[in-house]
């Protein structure tokens, strides 16, 4: 452990909390030194993750780092693997365009801006990074402590009305998470999520209820966080009110719910399939994760807002993970991580995008245009010119009108980016080339799930076009909104790394396919972290 | 010389890579973009026509660049004969269309954009001809959706494109989706998606049991692309488009590709009866409802566009009938179609540009003011209408032989031959009518402009186009014969049936036909003068179907009216139905697995009631039910009651020994009960009742009455659970690692307090983070927080105070205040000091006995709330200088940098050392490096209190003073 390298693993975590520090000790009039640290603490975020994903990607056992250099199970682990790793990496990005983005203007629109990103960084990648269950629950506190002043930032009836929905529901969420720890911990008598998963295989019969109770309710915890039908109706509501780059630093935060649930149902059910009660009841998730979808659905369509498209998107997009969790399959599993990274990519993109293409739209246009579409006004505005010339495009808007396309077109899943592959992957996984097919092998709720999935892209593209049209080629009269350099280049740049995704399909999903492997074989992770060696001499086994 | 395999590559490359370049050039260079997309498609052309002895006798180039080979999806790029055959028509009509192009657009319009799309669907043209695997296909299938969805918008100021343009993106796209699934499918069935594989895996498909929902994907996606009945109605909408697109996406290209999938897959997905019914029904009734619509038709484009929709049905019907020969005759059709279609298109476009209008009732004589024009498109009319000596009368002679063929004996095939007759002489109406309505008659009276010159270049490519129509017309054999030859060959193999391409084939029955349809065509027109003088626009039967208005309804109703609807019903934004929902499933969730696998008290007996203990136990249950009851309407009682239940259960853990939990929840109570009673004071006053609840409806009852359950169930479930688990013997005790090391390694023999900074310090790094983290959103949310309008008044008790003072003599109010606080607020200031000691006290024995950072950090703010409560916000901040935003960040980089003091020994983060180093004078003393965390966690957590404290403070400095606009100093 004594390399300095070994100590990256940590890094994560403790960069932002030392950025974050850091930023308290100067006022909060020192906006633009405040500015400079986030941006620094992102961008080397950014690097060490990328380096960490790097180091993944190699093929190595996990990673494990004993905290405070006690075994486990006794101490807190933080093991990186290729999950972690990469959903780090996905983190980093994230911040790293958000932050950009809010430096425009939106940082200005309350305090503490700048020291509550980094602490939200700080606990989206510790629940990425902990072994531990009660530590898993610590980094869901500072993830949701920092997020509810993020909602709030910026405040405005809105926002603090949809902050404190939020906030509601997380306590909640909180106390089911801290319900069910205990649970588990109380028939177990371990946190130690490896641990964990030897411990199941070996609890009494008579424990079996109590623990599968823990384990439910903490269930419903992560299901809440990630929006599943019927507990995640916070979400549109909550998304829609936070600032543009705000909502798309926690769009992260949805997947941090699904993060878990891989995890622990497929570490902890490894050692559980003795009685064949699996202990995150996985048929569930699929059917909640198609209900999800089927909601999201109905959000897309019904939505009179683009942002509120967004926000059911994320519906859409956890539902469809869930669903795919649900099917408990290696290779469904590997599609739906790479819709993971894709899907939040491209809604991150929109929300901030959205912001851009509204700047400089009359305050309900969006309404005017949606009531002409339902009750047939006039087909034409009044006085709009019928002429059959070209109306030349400023250059601003032809950009905002290609990244709309663009995140149109990955939200919806269609080519040519990787929204597409995403969703070849998964019908792929679901109904692909099998050896010798029979439709047998093909259940009815597989094709329910492939029906959603194509149905909600369809819905996708139906209320995107309707939307775009609406705020890009509208007849309104419209100012060409002022655009800066460093809002359309984070925008530009996830854009671009959707490209790279699509052109680079081949590695990325054969990484994901040995992170699905990994995973649902859990065995090596439980061995690397049941093993990790102590840094000192061990002196109770000195004395024995 | 570039290899054929690069020359392919080449040619699908060029397209995008034109497309971007022309898109970034400045859009005023009309000459320079078009000859950059003319350069391009003639290349593309070239390069096409170079490959041909490569392609010609069944032959075919492959190229397959690995992209998702685990997926089995490769970049494969694949020419046979017919993929060649697409190949040209989409590069060679491109480059007349470009050249048009230059023309039309108007030297106005900035068409740099219009290339650019008009080059990149070019190119997703050429990637659906020449994919070799049919995932690729569905990518470039979609990119010409969007492209074309691009081009009809073109002129989105104007609201028919914008409705044209999403009604075909609409319409496509979902096909394209069905087409996506269909073959996900078919690779399910083969194995593979490679179309090589694919075709040679015809049997196998056929007879899987998937078989039928594949097909029926798949031709989902064709025939929503090829504009095939019922989801024709896209394309006349589509016409909103510039002439050029018209001409070249919906008349020769794009929509083409429905018909060229069905082809390039009949091998693997024909011979079946679900084939020939679905296709061959969708042909024929497309073939004659285009062809009927096509006649009453004012617009010439509109003509045009019902008439290639009645084409493409021809083309589909042929491709149904399930015979070689018909796909033969459906292949030379597409040629033929692509030619004179294209060329209408350009001709109604110049009479659009010359005149100003394409309405056939204002448009007359037109043969006189531009003849060239008024030739080119008489001859392309007559080809259409299929008049001999031209290519349309081939295939149409083609058609009407594999008409009366012999295909099933079902009533199809017996009406087959009627209906062809019939819908060709639909055909020979609306040509007549297209050329006698545009270009004969009086001259035009009422046009919206005289004709000016035409740009000479602008026939060209219609000359051109009709040069070919009728080269191929008379010489069939020479100029289409080889070309028709390889593109069979590349869809049927060896295996190609014997046709006879000529002019001439002897007296048979497709002759007669011909005639009839010739005679017929012509009467029928002369019949229908008077209804198609009147002016009416559409025709008799289906003219009230507003096929945009309908669209438009059931895309309401299917979108906004359902979203809304499943919205409302499976959803709320509400936050009672919420937590009713998310409480109600985590009980379903809790109870199932505990019915299933039951769940028994643990085997350990509970020791025996202690009365006293009872008693505490029922007064703290009384308070927490009490304080739930008054939750509502008295929050103040709510609050003192809950602080009566949290004092319960600092006794109970003080009774159960454990005087560190016991300590630690008697701060917390205190700290938070006297924050929350400072926040009560700004809460808006509450309305008595809610004019709901005042009355005790069923319905209020009711909703009660199940809040009361859930709250029952849940909190019952939790004891239930509690109990089973503490009446368990800890599991294989963890515990006795901490209580044996606790000293050895911790360095100190309070287990808790070793815990909390050493064995799972990390824990507490992150909890302390948290409270920081809260104290600053509580900051900021309540920075620029106004209170409540009717809480800004001053509480009676100050209000009757300062008119006592008032009373009594000319003295401040702040006076009065002090004075009537005098005693408690000076012996609460006296106990800054002692407070401050006991701090230190517990903070310093906490290694080793109750107490430690957590405990004495609250310790110390209960000192700063006495003196706000004493002295009042000013007094306190004149008198101290408090920077709790700084002691935040102090203590959190003190705790995160002793931990990472570790690193410089080697050790990994947050291990601790200690030591007892004798001092003198003090003697021995316990000194773990853990001390200086806890130390962080102390100074954390009197600044996260204090922040929250002066948050809530001064509300009270901005109410008092209501003029000044931003009082409170910034204190951050």
């Amino acid at each position: 452990m004594s390399a300095w390298s070994n100590h990256l693993v940590l890094v994560p975590i403790l960069l932002p909390l030392l950025a974050g520090s850091a930023m308290l000790l100067y006022d909060e009039r020192r906006r633009a030194l405040k500015a400079a640290i986030n941006l620094a603490a992102t961008f080397a975020l950014m690097l060490t993750t990328v380096a960490l994903l790097a180091t993944a990607a190699e093929g190595i056992p996990p990673q494990v780092y004993l905290l405070g250099d006690w075994p486990a199970p006794f101490g807190i682990v933080v093991v990186l693997d290729r999950l972690s790793a990469m959903m780090l990496a996905l983190t980093s990005v994230l911040g790293m365009a958000a932050v950009l983005f809010s430096l425009a203007r939106w940082h200005r629109a309350g305090v503490h801006f700048h020291p509550l990103f980094q602490f939200l960084l700080m606990g989206v990648n510790g629940a990425f990074l902990t072994g531990d269950l009660f530590n898993l629950f610590v980094f869901f506190e500072v993830m949701l402590a920092a997020s509810y002043g993020l909602v709030l930032h910026g405040s405005g009836i809105a926002r603090v009305k949809a902050g404190l929905q939020y906030i509601a529901v997380n306590l909640i969420a909180a106390s089911l998470f801290l319900v069910g720890v205990s649970l588990i911990y109380g028939v177990t008598g371990t946190l130690n999520m490896a641990d964990l998963a030897v411990r199941t295989a070996e609890i009494a019969a008579e424990d079996r209820g109590l623990l599968h109770a823990g384990a439910a309710i903490l269930g419903i915890a992560f299901l809440i966080k990630a929006g599943m039908w019927p507990l995640g109706f916070w979400l549109p509501t909550t998304y829609v009110a936070a600032v543009p780059p705000v909502a798309a630093a926690i769009a992260i935060m949805t997947k941090v719910g699904v993060y878990v649930l891989l995890r622990l149902s497929l570490l902890v059910s490894a050692g559980d399939g003795v009685e064949g009660s699996s202990l995150f009841a996985t048929t569930l998730l699929l059917y909640g994760g198609m209900a999800t979808i089927a909601f999201g659905m109905a959000g897309i369509l019904a939505a009179q807002d683009t942002a509120r498209i967004a926000c059911f998107s994320i519906l859409v997009s956890s539902g469809t993970l869930l669903a795919a969790i649900g099917t408990g399959r290696t290779d469904v599993t590997a599609a739906a991580l790479f819709y993971l990274v894709s899907s939040t990519v491209a809604v991150s993109t929109f929300f901030m995008l959205i912001d851009l293409v509204e700047r400089g739209r009359e305050f309900g246009a969006d309404m005017l245009a949606l009531t002409r579409e339902a009750f047939g006004g006039p087909d034409a505005v009044e006085g709009e010119e019928d002429e059959e010339v070209g109306i030349p495009v400023p250059g601003i808007m032809a950009m905002l009108g290609i990244s709309f396309m663009a995140c149109a077109v990955l939200l919806a899943g269609l080519p040519p980016l990787s929204g597409f592959i995403a969703k070849f992957a998964l019908l792929s996984g679901l109904i692909g080339r099998a050896d010798a097919g029979t439709a047998a092998g093909i259940t009815a709720t597989t094709w329910t799930f492939v029906a959603l999935l194509i149905l909600s892209g369809l819905a996708t593209v139906i209320a995107m076009a309707r939307a775009g049209i609406r705020s890009l080629w509208g007849p309104e009269e419209r100012a060409v909104p002022r655009v800066r350099v460093i809002e359309m280049a984070p925008i530009a740049g996830l854009l671009l790394l959707c490209v790279a995704l699509t052109v680079q399909a081949g590695p990325v999903l054969a990484y994901m396919q040995a992170t699905a492997r990994a995973i649902h074989a859990p065995d090596q992770y439980v061995g690397s972290v049941m093993k990790a060696p102590r840094t000192r001499p061990d002196p109770a086994e000195g004395s024995r | 010389m570039m290899s054929d395999e690069s020359l392919l590559a080449l040619v699908l490359a060029l397209p995008f890579a034109g497309s971007l370049v022309v898109g970034f050039l400045p859009s005023n260079r009309h000459n320079l973009e078009a000859w950059l997309a003319g350069a391009i498609a003639l290349a593309g052309l070239a390069i096409a026509l170079a490959l041909y002895p490569a392609v010609a006798d069944g032959k075919a180039i492959r190229v397959a660049v690995e992209w998702l080979p685990t997926l089995g999806l490769d970049f494969t790029l694949r020419m046979d004969g017919f993929a060649w055959l697409f190949t040209v028509l989409v590069t060679g009509i491109g480059l007349l269309v470009v050249l048009y192009a230059r023309y039309y657009m108007s030297p106005d319009d900035p068409v740099a954009r219009f290339f650019a799309f008009l080059l990149g669907f070019m190119g997703a043209m050429l990637g659906i001809v020449l994919s070799g695997n049919l995932i690729q296909l569905v990518f470039f299938w979609e990119l010409t959706s969007l492209s074309s969805f691009l081009l009809i918008g073109y002129w989105h100021h104007t609201a028919k494109a914008r409705d044209g343009a999403r009604m075909a993106l609409t319409v496509t796209a979902s096909g394209g989706l069905c087409l996506f699934v269909g073959v996900v499918i078919v690779g399910h069935i083969v194995g593979s998606y490679d179309l090589d594989r694919v075709l040679e895996s015809g049997a196998a498909i056929r007879s899987h049991a998937l078989y039928v929902p594949a097909l029926v994907l798949i031709l989902l996606g064709a025939l929503t692309k090829s504009a095939q009945f019922p989801f024709h109605f896209w394309l006349p909408q589509a016409m909103a488009a510039p002439t050029p697109v018209s001409a070249y996406l919906h008349s020769a290209t794009m929509v083409k590709a429905g018909v060229f999938l069905m082809v390039r897959l009949w091998p693997a997905l024909g011979y079946t009866e679900a084939w020939f019914w679905i296709v061959g029904t969708a042909g024929l009734c497309t073939f004659v409802l285009g062809a009927y619509l096509a006649m009453f038709q004012q617009d010439l484009k509109g003509l045009l566009a019902y008439s290639t929709i009645s084409h493409l049905g021809l083309i589909t019907l042929l491709i149904g009938l399930d015979s070689p020969t018909g796909i033969v005759a459906a292949i030379f059709h597409m040629m033929n179609h692509a030619t004179f279609k294209a060329s209408l298109f350009m001709a109604a476009g110049i009479i659009d540009h010359e005149t100003g209008t394409r309405d056939i009732r204002r448009l007359s004589g037109l043969l006189r003011l531009m003849p060239v024009t008024a030739g080119l498109a008489i001859l392309a009319a007559a080809s259409m209408a299929g008049v001999p000596l031209l290519n349309g009368f081939l295939s149409k002679e083609m058609f009407f032989a594999e008409a009366v063929a012999h295909h099933s004996s079902s009533a199809f095939d017996r009406v087959l031959p009627y209906l062809a007759a019939l819908a060709a002489m639909f055909s020979v109406t609306y040509s007549l009518r297209f050329i006698h309505g545009a270009f004969f008659g009086p001259p035009p009276a009422d046009l919206p402009r005289q004709p000016p010159p035409l740009p000479s270049w602008m026939a060209a490519p219609v000359a051109l186009l009709v040069s070919a129509c009728v080269l191929v017309g008379m010489f069939p054999a020479v100029t289409a014969g080889p070309f028709l030859d390889s593109a069979a060959r590349g869809v049927l193999g060896a295996h190609i049936p014997t046709y006879s391409l000529a002019v001439w084939h002897g007296f048979n029955v497709p002759l007669l036909m011909s005639v009839v349809a010739m005679a017929g065509g012509a009467l029928l027109y002369l019949a229908l003068q008077r209804y198609l003088s009147s002016g009416i626009e559409g025709s008799p039967l289906l003219r009230r179907l507003d096929s945009q208005r309908i669209f438009d309804r059931i895309m309401i109703a299917l979108t906004l009216r359902a979203g809304r609807i499943g919205l409302e019903t499976a959803g709320t934004r509400r936050l009672q139905p919420q937590l009713r929902l998310i409480l109600g499933v985590a009980c379903a969730a809790a109870l199932w697995p505990l019915l299933q696998l039951g769940m028994a008290a643990g085997p350990l007996a509970p020791s025996a009631l202690d009365p006293a203990l009872t008693l505490v136990w029922v007064v703290g249950a009384a308070c927490a039910i009490a304080a739930a009851y008054q939750a509502k309407y008295h929050r103040f009682a709510a609050l003192i009651l809950t602080g009566g239940a949290g004092l319960v259960v600092c006794v109970t853990f003080a009774w159960l020994s454990a005087p560190d939990l016991a300590l630690t929840q008697l701060l917390v109570e205190i700290v938070t009960t006297v924050l929350l009673l400072l926040g009560l004071r700004w809460l808006p006053k509450r309305e008595e009742m809610v004019e709901a609840d005042r009355h005790r409806t069923p319905r209020v009852l009711l909703r009660r009455a199940a809040d009361l359950a859930i709250a029952t169930v849940v909190g019952i479930g939790v004891a239930a659970i509690a109990y089973a688990v503490m009446t368990r013997p800890a599991p294989d005790s963890r515990a006795s690692f901490f209580v044996e090391r606790a000293y050895t390694e911790g360095g100190g023999t309070n287990v808790v307090n070793v815990i909390l900074v050493d064995f799972r310090g990390f824990d507490t790094l992150g909890e302390i983070a948290v409270l920081g983290v809260v104290a600053l959103t509580v900051y900021a949310l309540l920075r620029r927080f106004r209170p409540a309008p009717d809480s800004i008044v001053s509480p009676e008790q100050q209000v009757r105070q300062n008119a006592r003072a008032a009373a009594a003599g000319p003295r401040q109010p702040a006076d009065a205040l002090a004075d009537s606080l005098l005693v408690p607020a000076l012996v609460m200031r006296l106990l800054f000091p002692v407070i401050g000691m006991v701090a230190v006290y517990l903070f310093l024995r906490g290694h080793d006995l109750p107490g430690g950072g957590f405990v004495a950090g609250l310790t110390m703010s209960v000192a700063f709330i006495l003196q706000y409560m004493a002295g009042g916000t000013r007094w306190v901040e004149a008198r101290l200088i408090i920077l709790p935003v700084r002691w935040i960040g102090v203590g959190l980089l003190l705790a995160a940098l002793t931990g990472l003091g570790a690193w410089a020994f080697g050790y990994p983060f947050l291990t601790s050392h200690a030591s007892h180093p004798t001092l003198p004078v003090v003697g021995k003393v316990p000194l773990a490096s853990a001390i200086l965390f806890d130390l962080g966690v102390f100074v954390l957590v009197v600044g996260a209190t204090v922040l929250i404290l002066i948050a809530l403070a001064h509300q009270s400095i901005r109410t008092h003073r209501p003029t000044k606009p931003e009082p409170a100093p910034d204190h951050a």
